[in-house]
């Protein structure tokens, strides 16, 4: 039998490997300059676009990925864990976020890798994470039926859409295109 | 400005998406990150006050499992903070520091980052993760949860910078 990916480990090899992953993650952040706020708030004030840059690279580069080594058969998206979708909450929850991202300059992994070069604010960040974590645990009796609300479980764009995985992918690649030309002119141009 | 050595934003997004499907191969799931805290507050409190922890009911998945803190993203956050401690300390980029625009005062600093951290821990929870867990992990997947997030955060990000300019400007 071919392996197939996920792979998966015993639990304490889990956790080796989530540090080593982690390790990884935060270095690439740091080294693209994603533990800075002014960076990290620049694309909302038009003064630097690392972080839509280093985004939808990274989607990009794991998108083709996971779905070429899919067409492969080289992993069976079955067993991957796909975001569910729950329309309104995560629509009114990625509006909310977006607030507290440009008023902290961050977000929870940058204000990890920001803490970790030093930030004594990110650290107050990462704080605040916890007590609004509570606050929603708090509220959660009087929430919880919008947060359950508009489930579409496994839905994806080439599945809601109805075309094929590569269509959307290209769709992605030329969004991407089109805005990094254009960033990299107003950047030169600034 | 001294210090600023970083990377190209493309090379370090070619690592970072990496790093994300090799998570997807070896684990069957994404990077994340907002849950770490949201895991951390749920089982501070209950070391404060296990009753009331327990009578919170979104904590109780965290709290009902043998081993708590033995958690996948909170391992891979402990792997973040070193990956970006080394990172900064070999690029010469550590500076402890209140980081802000020089005119505001550290109080109202304090204040944006604790503040914008409530906002944001409680849109991760309502949102089911942040930028990591839904923002990365599902746009690769390509699902509707992701691309909605993170147009949405983008949309709100705009319209508060053009709204409060002297935060970071």
């Amino acid at each position: 039998m071919v392996m197939t990916a996920p792979l998966l480990f015993s639990q304490s090899m889990g956790l080796l490997l989530a540090v080593i992953l982690g390790i990884f993650f935060g270095s690439f952040l740091e080294r693209g300059g994603l533990g800075n706020p002014h960076k990290l708030t620049g694309v909302f004030y038009f003064t630097d676009f690392s972080v839509p840059k280093v985004m939808f690279t990274a989607i990009i580069v794991a998108a083709t990925g996971l779905y070429l080594l899919s067409d492969v058969k080289l992993l069976d998206f079955d067993r991957i864990w796909i975001v569910p979708t729950f329309f309104w909450p995560q629509l009114v929850g990625g509006a909310l976020f977006g607030a507290g991202f440009v008023f902290s300059g961050y977000c929870p992994g940058t204000a990890v890798a920001g803490f970790a070069s030093g930030r004594i604010d990110a650290l107050v960040t990462l704080v605040g994470i916890g007590a609004g974590s509570f606050v929603f645990a708090f509220l959660y009796p009087y929430i919880e039926g919008f947060y359950i609300s508009t489930p579409m479980e496994r839905a994806t764009l080439p599945k809601v859409i109805g075309v094929g995985h590569w269509v959307v992918i290209g769709a992605v690649y030329a969004m991407a295109a089109g805005m990094f030309y254009l960033m990299e002119r107003y950047e030169r141009a600034h | 400005m001294k210090g600023n050595n970083f990377w190209s934003p493309y090379i370090a997004g070619i690592g970072l998406g990496l790093t994300l499907l090799a998570t997807f191969v070896i684990t069957g799931w994404g990077l994340g990150a907002s849950s770490a805290f949201s895991l951390l507050a749920g089982v501070g409190i209950n070391k404060v006050d296990p009753e009331y922890a327990r009578s919170l009911k979104y904590f109780s998945q965290y709290l009902n499992v043998e081993a708590p803190l033995m958690n996948w993203i909170l391992f891979e956050i402990i792997g973040l903070f070193l990956g970006a401690l080394v990172a900064s300390l070999v690029a010469g980029n550590f500076r402890l520091k209140l980081d802000k625009v020089t005119r505001m005062k550290g109080a109202t600093r304090v204040l944006t980052a604790f503040g914008g951290g409530i906002l944001i821990g409680f849109a991760s929870r309502l949102a089911r993760g942040c930028t990591s867990g839904i923002g990365l992990s599902g746009g690769a997947e390509l699902t509707i949860a992701g691309w909605v997030f993170v147009v949405a955060m983008f949309i709100s990000g705009f319209i508060v910078a053009a709204l409060f300019r002297r935060l970071w400007s």
